[in-house]
């Protein structure tokens, strides 16, 4: 029963550019079972020499059996050493919203104004996008895409890094209204006015805040409409949405969960440099924070030099559910990097993946279908030749998204195969 | 001594002719009193104290002072028993009616301005100012005078405290007479700083530019002395003024280290006035011993008392705030010679406070009264004038109530040029328990305690205590109070104090308006309370960090004599990757490696399960640099270095040598085609400025400069205003170049012509086309911040015409487009390993750009520009085997060996080879591992990072705030005022969006 047209010639490109043997796959080769693998189920578990395969984009097989369904399956493939991972998921990202950061027609990352909730990342969302097939490379599957700038951002949407069109790509839409907490340490620096400028201008933005959640809960319990912006904060009263609050210090995080509970809402604190600091209250309160990356510096002169690698081991610690994330649109494709840098600063491997997978999908709601390596759950994931959280070993060979084979090649690439041609040079 | 007396007389002389040119309005009232001040402590000059001395003056001039001093005949007499007399201060840096000359408007907003707004035969630049001579603008001024007189000065050196050459100040004294009677000196003092000031000219816009200036300045006005084609009257001014003492205006110790080395570079002396920081690096300053000018500005402590502000302080902030008061008490007991200066007090009264702080902190009386009196009067040659009390001198003193630096000491009067400024009229101490009677009748007793300018009165009679009402001027007293005794009246009282008699009498009246008599008679029941005198070294204060702040050190680390055992160790020799392999090092060299080596001496190390490698390298990075990054107002400022400007405090450093980082490339910005001068680094934590530079310890190294390409010096992102500097395209870039090369060689030609004798006229020395001359002569090289195939293309066939070879190109993001022609050419890359699309000209970069530009035969190396990112290189490097498959051991190269041969330093550094510098970092595990950590990094042999230091450091850290908290905690509980806990915020970016780096 084989079909003569090819409708994805799977790593067509990375069998150019990094000229390894594939098995190649074709897309009427609809069930797959890849064995002798090394799996990352993505909540803490690593099966060796064993077995994954999906049927109809969903998970249908994961064990170590000796006798294997492999009847079951069009297509199976012995993965000898190579590693298979659930698919990352970038939270708190632009992807497909810039294309070039200092060119102004390509960012439709932010609107103006400080209030707009009705606003909505996913409409803006471009599936062409040249970035999007680069993190793919690096195993990033899934992205949270979020709105910037003002107060109230607007609304964010998980996407599938493909897809025809941003319908096509969407997993979960307007799941989230974004806010950025008023900062509430003063700055010295040359752009930052007064400290009493400062403090009045923190002032001024919390009664913005508080106007807004009042009415909106009234006008929620009072079965309002008419009111675009007023209509978009209603899911987070009966929390069909989250609430992500940018908050970094020990007093905005403690003012943002204050904030969130008092109006009921389920919050999820994003930045949280401090977080560990106030530990005891995100857990009572079982508050998950998104870490903005490792790779940052660290807040101030006095501050551990290594706190930021050290961070996702303090919240592991004080058993806080968080996850790694990596803000931007290009730098996305570091987001395993970033999860790998804490490992040598006390959190397990393991602990670093679900980090990137399992937590992200929990916090956004999506982990029934999504996020770990799971019988039931969707084939989003990607098969590397070695461990994927370290840049010196992750090479992707083959990667799939619900189940349909993901294209790994990219502009990047092409231009690459283009000129190892023009000097005759080849890829090691 | 005798011409100077005979100057001093002569000015005087002229002062009383500038008065006697004025006609009176009235009746001529000429008086030539001689006062004598009989019976006082005089300080003759700060180290010398006559008890039970008399002064005498006349007209102004101290005539006579001493213990056996006959008094004339007709001098009025002043009984000065039980008080002191001191020489009055001198302010050495002061701007006294000396306003500000009227700034010049800057053009409409948002245009350039490249030339000075200055109309007339001045310098090029607007902030050299040196034609302005303060004494033109000077008047006095009564009002501004008094504060000064109450402060207990007599003299101030005013400047015009603008630009960066900013031209002489007068001496002037602060007695209330026409200006034409307090000039002293017209020129007394010269001034130079750091900083443009007014100046609405573009250019300087960065510390390194203003020094570049500066420098430029000196050339020129050594060049103009010898001209005489053109009239520059700046530089003829600069010229002129300098045998005057020059008096540097620095705002950290930092610069003024850095105007030492102007000072070396020139021979100047200069006199540096700072902000009152120079503890923390007095080491540095020992070499040169300059004199200071002290502020006594100290930091208010820092309202800790909400916690989480309170973690926000930054340890540097908090020993500062603790360490500013025993600033001069640590330069005095180094041995410099310093001054002080109201310069930066927002309130006068708080001076003589905050001296009497720096007491406390350890500083002797002596050196205190030296640094008012003595130093300043030396360092303005002002000597035979001020700052002693001798014959001849000018009657400049100040007459106190104690010792002057006592708590409760007050100055009752400042005498200036003969003229007294009363300033205490309530000086006379009446303190005492007095018998009270009125009309006879005893009324209790009436206690007069606390201070003479405030004291607590109270009248006693039987057990009632009755607070009262009193106040005195010129020797009337009034007293007032509400008397128990039957019957209960309301006493007012008038009298007068006879000091003989220690007795108060008067009249008053009642509260029905009764005439009443009184007297008050001295009980002898009363004793005086001793009060305190303000001892030195009360006070305790934590040990100096360096540098001082948060992971400084405790000692400055030493190089070691140690043998790594057992080690996975990358060469980057031929001999590549050695397994259980052995690296030993000694005096900052590395002695040998490979296995089983005889270190005899050396403390041996199990590096068991450890890779050792070369320490890391970066091309590329903007970190320690004080002042601007960019020397952005001109097309061309290769007169500017970076080595000018480095910034030894900045805590990159030790974060980056925890990411394995020993030496750092800091480049000037990308915002012009033709930056400033780049400077190699190692990173020597702890050490001075100069010490960090890569050949301050015997290596050579021949020195870059920073071009760049493309959007940055075009101004794309710059903003809509900025569309006027040139170039604004590719063409306008290669045409500056041409250009900038063209006049290089015209240069040369013109010193070829002068120093072969052909021609008279020496050329003018210009640092900005020396630089230029360097590069078309080898001497110097490029690194070149570029992306697009065309411009680097474009740059190579301009270095070709001139006969000269780029280096390195930087960044180059699309070098795998050219990297034949790069090959061809003999240039070197150094880039990101997968950084894109911030850009528009990075949209065709791509990860593979390394490994396609190693296999054409480059030199590749990868950078950080950015102080994250470099502190893991490493795993930049690693990014070249996932990107192209690279072999491992030549991507370590990327970040060691290459950038090191590409600096011309790989003699030194980039390999571990016997005899090479002992630049090493021991990892926990293979070192482009995501998993590795760096556990030590050494420079020179010397650890300069160490996961269990860090973690040592790091308690101390804690200690020390812990203690600093409590004590500003305990200072705002004393009511001292407090300042809100602000964060810094360094913004270092990189490349990544506009910010041209």
């Amino acid at each position: 029963m084989k079909k003569h047209f090819i409708l994805w010639l799977l790593t067509v490109a990375c069998m150019q550019a990094t000229a390894q043997n594939h098995t190649t796959l074709t897309a009427n080769q609809k069930s797959i079972l890849f064995t002798q693998a090394t799996i990352h189920n993505g909540r803490g578990e690593v099966l060796t020499a064993a077995a994954l395969g999906f049927k109809n984009g969903k998970i249908t097989y994961i064990g170590t059996d000796t006798k294997l369904p492999v009847n079951d399956y069009d297509t199976v493939i012995n993965c000898g050493s190579k590693h298979i991972y659930p698919g990352f998921i970038g939270m708190n990202t632009q992807m497909g919203l810039v294309e070039i950061e200092a060119v102004r027609a390509t960012i439709d990352a932010g609107e103006v104004g400080d209030i707009n909730p009705s606003a909505r990342s996913v409409i803006a969302y471009n599936t062409d996008n040249k970035s999007i097939a680069t993190v793919r490379c690096d195993g990033v599957l899934m992205c949270q895409v979020v709105p910037q700038r003002g107060l109230v951002s607007g609304q964010s949407s998980v996407m599938k890094m493909d897809g025809w069109n941003w319908e096509d790509a969407a997993y979960k839409i307007d799941e989230g209204i974004i806010i950025h907490w008023p900062r509430m340490m003063l700055f010295n620096a040359w752009w930052a006015s007064s400290p009493e400028e400062q403090q009045q201008r923190t002032e001024r933005q919390l009664l913005q805040l508080k106007n807004l959640f009042d009415e909106a809960r009234a006008y929620y319990m009072s079965k309002g409409s008419g009111n675009i912006n007023l209509d978009a904060m209603c899911g987070l009263f009966n929390h069909s949405k989250k609430l992500y609050v940018e908050a970094y210090s020990v007093r905005e995080i403690i003012a943002a969960v204050a904030f969130g509970n008092s109006y009921g809402v389920s919050l999820v604190i994003v930045g949280g440099i401090e977080s560990c600091m106030v530990a005891d209250l995100l857990k009572k309160h079982n508050i998950p924070v998104i870490i903005k990356g490792t790779h940052t510096l660290p807040a101030t002169d006095d501050t551990d030099i290594r706190a930021t690698y050290k961070l996702p081991a303090l919240l592991q610690q004080a058993g806080i559910t968080y996850c790694i994330s990596v803000e931007g649109f290009w730098q996305v494709r570091t987001l395993g990097y970033q999860a790998g840098q804490a490992v040598a600063y006390g959190i397990t491997a393991e602990e670093a993946l679900t980090a990137i997978t399992y937590t992200p999908a929990k916090i956004l709601g999506i982990d029934a279908s999504c996020g770990s390596l799971e019988k039931g759950k969707d084939a989003t994931l990607f098969i590397s030749e070695g461990d994927a959280l370290d840049m010196r070993t992750n090479k992707i060979s083959w990667a799939f998204i619900a189940g349909k084979p993901v294209d790994l090649d990219n502009v990047q690439k092409q231009l690459y195969r283009k000129y190892l041609d023009k000097f005759g040079l080849h890829d090691n | 001594m005798k011409t100077k007396q005979a100057l001093l007389l002569l000015l005087i002389c002229k002062a009383t002719w500038a008065q006697e040119t004025f006609p009176v309005n009235g009746i001529t009232d000429k008086r030539h009193t001689t006062y004598a001040f009989t019976h006082a402590t005089i300080y003759t000059d700060y180290k010398t104290v006559l008890t039970d001395a008399t002064l005498i003056i006349q007209d102004g001039i101290i005539k006579a002072v001493g213990n056996n001093v006959q008094i004339p005949a007709g001098a009025v007499i002043s009984n000065t028993k039980g008080k002191y007399i001191y020489p009055s201060f001198i302010e050495p840096y002061g701007d006294y009616g000396v306003g500000l000359l009227k700034t010049i408007a800057a053009e409409a907003n948002n245009e350039n301005q490249f030339l000075t707004n200055t109309k007339g035969a001045y310098a090029w630049n607007q902030a050299i100012r040196a034609e302005v001579n303060a004494v033109n603008q000077f008047a006095s001024d009564k009002t501004q005078a008094e504060s000064l007189l109450k402060a207990g000065f007599g003299t101030i050196c005013s400047f015009n405290k603008d630009g960066i050459v900013r031209g002489t100040a007068c001496a002037v004294l602060l007695a209330p007479l026409k200006s034409q009677e307090v000039i002293i000196k017209q020129k007394a003092a010269a001034g130079l700083s750091f900083s443009k000031g007014s100046s609405s000219q573009d250019y300087p816009g960065s510390l390194m530019g203003c020094i570049a200036l500066l420098r430029q300045t000196y050339l020129d006005a050594q060049w103009y002395a010898g001209v005489k084609s053109q009239t520059n009257l700046s530089l003829g001014a600069f010229n002129e003024q300098q045998n005057l003492p020059q008096i540097f205006d620095c705002s950290n110790w930092q610069n003024q280290l850095r105007a030492l080395n102007i000072g070396t570079e020139f021979n100047k002396v200069y006199i540096l006035k700072g902000n009152g920081s120079e503890y923390q690096n007095i080491e540095a300053f020992k070499k040169q011993k300059p004199a200071f000018i002290l502020p006594l500005t100290y930091p208010k402590p820092y309202d800790l008392s909400n916690p989480w502000d309170a973690n926000l302080a930054s340890l540097a902030e908090m020993k500062a705030w603790e360490m500013a008061p025993a600033n001069a008490a640590l330069l005095s007991k180094a041995g410099f010679d310093f001054a002080f200066t109201m310069d930066g007090l927002k309130e006068k009264t708080d001076f003589i406070k905050n001296i009497r702080k720096a007491i406390q902190h350890g500083l002797s009386h002596t050196d205190a009264l030296k640094a008012l009196t003595h130093t300043p009067s030396q360092l303005l040659q002002l000597q035979n004038w001020v700052g002693s009390l001798n014959p001849g001198m000018f009657a400049n003193f100040i007459i106190t109530s104690k010792p002057v630096f006592d708590k409760e000491s007050s100055i009752i009067e400042n005498w200036c040029k003969g003229i007294p400024t009363i300033i205490n009229q309530t000086t006379k101490d009446v303190r005492g328990y007095y018998s009270l009677k009125i009309n006879g009748a005893n009324a209790g007793q009436l206690q007069i305690t606390g201070e003479p300018t405030a004291y607590k009165i109270l009248v006693l009679q039987d057990t009632n205590k009755i607070s009262a009402t009193f106040s005195e001027s010129f020797n009337q007293y009034l007293l007032s109070y509400e008397s128990k005794q039957i019957p209960k009246d309301a006493i007012k009282l008038n009298g007068y104090f006879t000091d003989s008699l220690k007795m108060f009498s008067g009249s008053g009246t009642n509260a029905l308006g009764d005439l009443l008599t009184w007297q008050a008679t001295f009980d002898s029941s009363y004793t005086n309370l001793k009060t305190d005198t303000v001892k030195p070294d009360t006070v305790n204060i934590g040990n100096l960090w360096y540098p001082n702040m948060a992971y400084g050190n405790l000692q400055q680390p030493q190089t070691q004599n140690l043998v790594f055992r057992n080690a996975t160790v990358w060469t980057n020799e031929a001999e590549g990757i050695l397994q259980n392999a052995d690296v030993h090092i000694n005096n900052g060299k590395i002695v040998a490696v490979g296995k089983n080596l005889n270190a005899a001496g050396a403390a041996v190390i199990d590096a068991t399960g450890k890779h050792i490698t070369a320490g890391i390298i970066d091309e590329h990075s903007h970190i320690a640099i004080s002042g601007d990054v960019n020397e952005c107002t001109q097309a061309v400022t290769s007169e500017v270095r970076i080595g000018d400007v480095i910034d030894e405090t900045d805590i990159n450093i030790y974060r980056q040598l925890s990411g394995g980082v020993t030496s750092s490339h800091l480049l000037h910005g990308s915002c012009n085609p033709v930056g400033g001068q780049t400077q190699l680094i190692k990173l020597r934590w702890g050490a001075t400025a100069n010490d960090l530079k890569f050949d301050a310890k015997g290596s050579t190294w021949p020195g870059f400069i920073k071009f760049a390409l493309g959007e940055n010096v075009k101004q794309s992102n710059a903003g809509d205003n900025a569309r006027q500097r040139y170039p604004q395209t590719r063409m306008g870039v290669e045409q500056v170049y041409v250009d900038a090369f063209t006049r290089a060689r015209q240069y040369e030609n013109e010193w070829k012509l002068f120093n072969s004798k052909k021609s008279n006229q020496m050329p003018r020395k210009d640092l900005e086309l020396d630089a230029l001359s360097e590069i078309l002569n080898a001497k110097r090289f490029i690194t070149c911040h570029s992306y697009i195939q065309s411009e680097i293309n474009m740059l190579m066939h301009v270095a070709d015409s001139f006969n000269f070879t780029v280096n390195t190109f930087t960044h180059i993001l699309e070098g795998y487009k050219v990297a034949d022609k790069m090959k061809a050419h003999g240039a070197g890359a150094s880039s990101f390993s997968d950084w894109w699309a911030y850009k528009y000209e990075v949209y065709e970069a791509i990860p593979y750009n390394g490994k396609l530009m190693h296999d054409m035969g480059l030199t590749v190396a990868y950078n950080s520009d950015d102080a994250e990112m470099a502190r893991r290189l490493n795993q930049e490097a690693a990014k070249a085997v996932k990107f192209g498959g690279v072999s491992e051991e030549e991507a370590l190269k990327f970040v060691t060996l290459n950038p090191a041969k590409l600096l011309h330093v790989d003699k030194y550094v980039g390999s571990l080879k016997a005899g090479k510098d002992a630049d090493i970092v021991i990892w926990s595990n293979n070192p482009l591992s995501v998993y590795a950590r760096a556990l030590q990094t050494y420079v020179d042999g010397t650890c300069y990072f160490d996961e269990a230091t860090d973690a040592r450091k790091r308690e101390a850290l804690k200690t020390e705030r812990a203690r600093l908290t409590a004590k500003m905690l305990e200072a705002k509980g004393r009511g001292e005022k407090t300042q809100k806990v602000t964060l810094g915020v360094h913004v270092l970016q990189g490349c990544m969006g506009v910010d041209n780096h």
